[in-house]
């Protein structure tokens, strides 16, 4: 099934080379060229785009980039674009690390809008260093050498292995870890954190992936279609808006996007001038722009992705099966409980907002394998206290200490891979990735291939009791089977110590005891827990010591009958009516 | 089916209709030539005055019997947009002279778009003539290129030469110079030479020395250093519309009075007069390549008869030019082959008749690289909303005004 | 530097800034309420031109004057656009997809516009002639542009005039609601879609207007957008992403920017200013000048 992928690229050119030698007219080779170049930069942005999620309305700063050193190097240098071409490569590449550097700390539209800027800069630049026009020489003897072909095909051809290029890097992303990393950031930036991918990382990388490409278009494009450059036409808004309606007609994330929205869009726009626009001018304009908004209409996830839905019946509804077995820890240790070392030591920790104090000078311990529940009324801090223990915030003052080391401040995705897992009080899915990737981006903390990482997912649904649903998209889940496929998640990750907020919350008494049953397994394999809950009744059954927080502040400490009867929890968070339940045994 | 659908099966339809309906079929011995100029996006109003021209030029030789040397064979316009964009220009020469046999080109009006589209025709081999100002378009070693007008550089030197023989003549020796404008291309070749010797040769001090990046936000900060320093000329670039409109604007609300010399035919075209009135542009001068010229009186009442257009500028009447030149070449060449056509235009020279109507001095004869030998510009001069050729005195409309 | 000349430059660059803030709120009030980025709202702003210009050819009427009679129409205009176009891809599911499918939505618009224009009103550029575009009051030794003053003047008064309705009528409350938490509004019986048409409607509206005030000084043609699309969202941007007066301050800035950039660097560097200036101010800000939540990771 893999190899599916990679077989539809060879299919793909070997019918452009048929294409190419089909095609008789030299203008029809210059449309041809055009698909495959649009084709091939509108993968490029995808990389950056699709796979990452980060829209990018500035991409067309490598083309240029790949454009103008390339030319500059023969003009001035009378470097042959072939070398020039890598020159080029290199400093897109640059670029792109020096422009992600500040500008990935801005998200979503923010982000797209930052990188607006930068093309722009470019050409106000070049046109002030004089570089308004700069044409191509052209070279009459051994014109190949600087990239001069007399025959039209030669160009297709060129073009072609731009585009062949590309579709490989894009179809080696997809399926490597970062690919799948990608699309976690994409999904849910903040659980891809929490599952140990450093967003920043991965954003960067595939940036950088995505510039590349694109520098190697514009050079190309250049001697190719051009013959000169100008900043207009390099680093314009044209080439970014004909980017996006490649890219966007065909469908993101996917590198068959790019492929189909090239090949339907470019041809559209070339037959407009050839038969109407030529004799009314500014009507194929109109009819573009007609197009543009129809597609959008009718398919506005990208052709590719409306016509894939049509195709595919999307089984969704699977029949209730039974609940795969819970598997039982391996070891006879499941009867062992806590340990005596101190695996986490909270000192001091303290954290304001704009005037409110959420926590103040917390501290408490908790001891491998111990399940320790935190309790409280709403508002005394716990969610915080757990963005702290998990990285999401740096406290104003206090420590953190994860078996012996320091690790306040250090950002989510490194805390997981220390050991540290969580999950959320609103399941953070990847709506996108089925149940098993979905798990596999926690797996990906281990391993580095997508087998062994695959391998981890199974087993950990598999621990759970979610075995069955490993196809299935978390829009089909039911609350309990998405809990449990978070905490899969994060228990892919191996970790050390898990974090979960409020994982009984909205479940049912069958649905709490499947849960009670697998943190409790969790507990038996080695793993330190931390719960946040309100169901008290059932953490009463779960936890080992109780810490209550009101205000900020820890209120009590201790083994659950004591710290339930001690009359300052009573008065801050159970009330007497409580006690009095309490004391007559119903449950 | 729902909306969207029934619309987009529409749409499909129409496109296939239009891209299997033919255009209509010129007699097999038809002589083409192609005109690739913008005709839609932002440079649209000066390609269809190029349009203009050429089909003016090519009606009149129609019906004046055609192509003598080819038994009477007709001339036929083929255009193609090329929109507003390199790229696009470029698909249009590309488009244009690969389906039909071609026998000459003229275009692209944007000394960019001329640039790619000449790389083209040299590739294909087949001679192309063009207005464009710009240095480059002739320096490139090609040899299917044509440029008549005389470069931006040679202009430089000329009209300056031609402004300082002005203010000596009138009693007002200029000893100190602005230059203001954009970056465009055919501008930066004018001024290069100018701020690099020609002024200091003439020991003018330059005293304002003011380019921008188009589009221009505010001309406050430009117009008060012209007040500040009140230079004797200006010399003025400012191509794109709608930042000219702001400089001349804001010179009038500043009061500055420094007569205007303008670099090309952009500042000669009638949206002026709509935008600002013919007060604001009385006495400013242009320093151009082509304009009606004396003598030509029948010429423009002709096209200002068939186009409704105020009156004739630059661009239509050097199109109609180049249209009469191809011709010419055609009957000197006795073949429509592109190959012959461009010998004969590199061998060319003509001295009368409507293929020199929009050159000075009237004669075509090219140099190896393709430009017009001789070529020297000509000062055009607004007088009660409409502009008149005054210098040379030779070939003036109208005499030149002195403002007081 | 003499004082005064300062003084010129910063009172310019307001005054070139008032228009590109009116310019600037239509946007952030469409992007603050529908999360749309209208990438034809400099076509509308075209169109509300040539309406005043029709409005001082056909009927005499001063372009300040004919700037606020577009309103009614562009208001009409763009609550039906909404209706028929964009309320189909906006307005409930999947965000991500929503934000591809209005970015191409938009652009195709933005392209049947300009096309249809240059076709059907021809690319000749046309202008308005006032008294006004070529005097200048004085104040002391500097020189305020007439017609850029009146357009400054009404750009603020309409600003405060939408500032009041988003802030003092039910309407207007009712529309903030949506923009903050659509299911939340929903649940107050606040019909989310026809707020999001009254949203666009009066985006539309108010970028027309701005384009009538443009029109007493600049000239008219159907690429116009082009020269001012970027600067709008830089300006939106800058303010904070759905601010209001975000967007208002936001156009302040960039016209002072554009014209205090002269003063260090290169006259043809000029909008390099801006766009560095649009940069810091997100790497320090992020969530710009009045944005409220912090747009970071």
């Amino acid at each position: 099934m893999r190899s599916r992928g990679w077989l539809a690229i060879a299919g793909v050119v070997v019918l452009g080379v048929a294409l190419s030698l089909l095609l008789q007219e030299r203008y029809h080779h210059r449309v041809l060229t055009l698909v495959f170049l649009w084709a091939a930069m509108g993968l490029s942005w995808n990389i950056i785009s699709g796979y990452a999620g980060q829209i990018s309305f500035g991409h067309q700063v490598f083309f240029g980039i790949g454009a103008y050193v390339t030319v500059l190097l023969v003009v001035k240098a009378g470097l042959t674009p072939w070398i020039g071409m890598a020159v080029a490569m290199a400093a897109a590449v640059l670029a792109a690390v020096l422009i992600g550097l500040p500008t990935f700390r801005l998200a979503g539209i923010y982000f797209g809008l930052a990188t607006l800027a930068y093309p722009l800069i470019f050409r106000i630049v070049m046109d002030w260093l004089g570089y308004q026009e700069v044409a191509v020489p052209m070279v009459r003897d051994r014109p190949g050498w600087f990239m001069q072909f007399t025959d039209p095909r030669s160009f297709d051809l060129l073009a072609l292995a731009v585009l062949a290029a590309t579709l490989v890097l894009s179809r080696a992303i997809e399926t490597s870890r970062l690919g799948y990393r990608l699309r976690a950031v994409k999904e849910n930036e903040q659980a891809a954190e929490a599952m140990g991918v450093d967003a920043f990382r991965s954003k960067m990388a595939a940036h950088m992936l995505s510039a590349a490409p694109a520098a190697v278009v514009g050079a190309v494009y250049v001697h190719a279609i051009l013959f000169i450059v100008t900043p207009e036409a390099v680093f314009g808004l044209l080439v970014i808006s004909q980017t996006l309606v490649v890219s966007l007609v065909g469908g993101t994330g996917t590198l068959w996007g790019p492929l189909i929205g090239a090949a339907v869009m470019v041809p559209v726009s070339e037959v407009l001038d050839s038969t109407v626009g030529d004799r009314l001018p500014g009507i194929q304009g109109v009819v573009y722009g007609a197009a543009l908004m129809l597609i959008t209409l009718y398919a506005p996830e990208g052709l590719y992705w409306r016509v894939r839905q049509a195709w595919q019946a999307r089984a969704a509804r699977g029949a209730l099966l039974s609940r795969g077995e819970i598997a039982a820890p391996a070891e006879a240790a499941a009867a062992a409980g806590p340990g005596a070392t101190v695996l986490l030591d909270v000192r001091g920790v303290s954290k304001s907002f704009l005037g409110l104090q959420a926590l103040a000078d917390v501290s408490f311990e908790v001891r491998e394998r111990e399940i320790l529940g935190v309790i409280g009324p709403n508002g005394a801090g716990k969610t915080t206290l757990f963005n702290v223990l998990n990285g999401f915030l740096i406290p104003d003052a206090g420590d953190v200490r994860l078996g012996g080391e320091i690790v306040t401040g250090l950002r989510p995705s490194a805390l997981c891979r220390r050991g540290v897992g969580r999950t959320f009080q609103v399941v953070r899915t990847f709506p996108r990735l089925t149940v098993l990737e979905n798990v596999m981006v926690g797996a990906f903390v281990r391993t580095g291939g997508v087998e062994p990482a695959r391998g981890i997912a199974r087993a950990a649904l598999v621990q759970v009791g979610l075995a069955d649903r490993a196809g299935a998209l978390p829009a089909g889940l039911t609350t309990l089977d998405l809990r449990l496929m978070e905490l899969a998640r994060c228990l892919a990750t191996s970790p050390r110590l898990v974090l979960l907020d409020e994982p009984l919350a909205g479940l049912s008494g069958d649905g709490v005891a499947v849960m009670i049953a697998v943190i409790r397994g969790v507990r038996a394999r080695g793993a330190t827990v931390v719960i946040i809950e309100h169901t008290l009744q059932a953490l009463l059954r779960l936890a080992d010591r109780l810490v209550v927080l009101d205000q900020g502040r820890r209120l009590a400490d201790g083994a659950p009958e004591a710290v339930t009867r001690e009359p300052a929890v009573i008065e801050a968070y159970l009330g007497q009516r409580w006690l009095a339940r309490m004391g007559s045994p119903a449950c | 089916m729902p909306a969207p659908y029934r619309a987009l099966s529409l749409f499909l339809a129409l496109v296939l209709l239009a891209a299997v309906s033919p255009a209509p079929l010129p007699a097999a011995d038809d002589v083409k030539i192609a005109l690739v100029a913008p005709l839609s996006g932002r440079w649209a109003r000066q390609g269809q005055l190029k349009k203009m021209g050429a089909d003016m030029a090519i009606e009149e030789i129609n019906g004046q019997g055609g192509i003598k040397a080819l038994g009477g064979a007709k001339l036929v316009l083929r255009e193609a947009d090329a929109g507003d964009s390199v790229e696009k220009a470029v698909s249009a020469a590309q488009r244009v002279l690969t389906r039909d046999k071609i026998s000459a080109g003229i275009g692209s009006w944007l000394s960019s778009f001329t640039l790619g589209v000449t790389e083209v025709a040299e590739r294909l081999q087949v001679p192309w003539l063009s207005l464009s100002y710009a240095d480059s378009i002739t320096e490139r070693g090609f040899k299917y290129t044509f440029q008549t007008s005389p470069v931006s550089s040679v202009q430089a030197e000329q009209a300056l030469d031609l402004v300082v023989d002005l203010g000596k003549k009138h009693g007002r020796p200029i000893k100190r110079a602005a230059i203001v404008g954009d970056n465009t291309a055919a501008t930066v070749f004018f001024f290069k030479p100018l701020r690099e010797k020609l002024l200091a040769a003439k020991g003018i001090e330059l005293v304002v020395d003011e380019v921008w990046t188009p589009p221009l936000a505010d001309a406050t900060a430009i117009v008060q250093k012209l007040r500040a320093t009140q230079p004797d000329i200006m010399f003025y670039g400012g191509t794109n519309f709608p930042d000219s409109i702001q400089v001349l604007q804001k010179i009038k609300e500043f009061g500055v009075k420094t007569p205007i010399q303008g670099v090309g035919a952009w500042l000669v075209t009638p949206e002026y007069v709509k935008a600002v009135g013919k007060e604001l542009l009385d006495n400013i001068q242009s320093v151009v390549a082509a304009h009606p010229m004396k003598g030509q009186d029948e010429l423009v009442k002709k096209f200002v008869q068939r186009t409704g257009e105020p009156f004739m500028t630059q661009d239509p009447l050097c199109t109609y030019a180049h249209v009469w030149l191809i011709k010419e070449a055609i009957e000197q060449a006795k073949s429509a082959d592109p190959k012959a056509i461009r010998d004969a235009l590199a061998k060319i020279d003509v001295s009368a008749g409507p293929a020199t109507s929009a050159f000075y001095p009237p004669r075509v004869k090219f140099d190896e690289r393709g430009r017009r030998i001789g070529a020297a510009p000509l000062i055009v001069q607004w007088q009660g909303g409409e502009p008149f050729t005054v210098v040379p005195a030779a070939v003036a409309t109208r005499a030149i005004a002195f403002h007081k | 530097m003499p004082w005064a000349e300062l003084v010129q430059y910063v009172a310019t660059g307001l005054l070139v800034g008032g228009v590109y803030a009116l310019m600037s709120i239509g946007l952030a009030l469409i992007f603050g309420v529908m999360r749309v980025v209208n990438f034809a709202q400099g076509d509308f702003m075209m169109l509300g031109m040539y309406l005043t210009y029709f409005y001082a050819v056909a009927g005499a009427i001063d372009p300040l004057l004919g700037a606020v009679l577009t309103i009614p129409p562009f208001f009409v205009l763009g609550w039906l656009v909404h209706r028929g176009l964009l309320a189909r891809v906006t307005g409930g599911g999947d965000p991500q997809r929503q934000m591809d499918a209005q970015l191409i939505l938009t652009l195709g618009l933005s392209l049947v516009i300009t096309n249809a224009a240059t076709m059907i009103l021809t690319p000749t550029p046309r202008g308005i002639r006032t008294a006004y575009a070529t005097r200048a009051f004085a104040l002391g030794p500097v020189l305020l542009n007439q017609a850029r003053s009146y357009a400054f003047a009404m750009a603020l008064v309409l600003a405060v005039a939408v500032y009041v309705f988003l802030t003092r009528t039910d309407a207007g409350k009712a529309l903030r609601a949506a923009a903050d938490d659509p299911e939340a509004a929903a649940y107050q019986a606040i019909d989310v879609r026809a707020m999001h048409g009254l949203a666009f409607g009066t985006g539309i509206a108010l970028v027309a207007a701005a384009g009538g005030l443009l029109a007493a000084y600049y000239p008219i043609e159907p690429n116009v957008a082009g020269n001012f699309i970027v600067l709008m969202f830089v300006a939106v941007v800058l303010g904070g992403l759905g601010s209001i007066p975000g967007a208002f301050v936001g156009g302040l800035v960039i016209g002072l920017v554009q014209s205090l950039t002269l003063l260090v660097l290169p006259f043809q560097l000029q909008n390099t200013g801006v766009f560095i200036a649009f940069l810091l101010v997100l790497y320090l800000r992020p969530q710009g000048l009045f944005g409220r939540r912090a747009r970071t990771v």
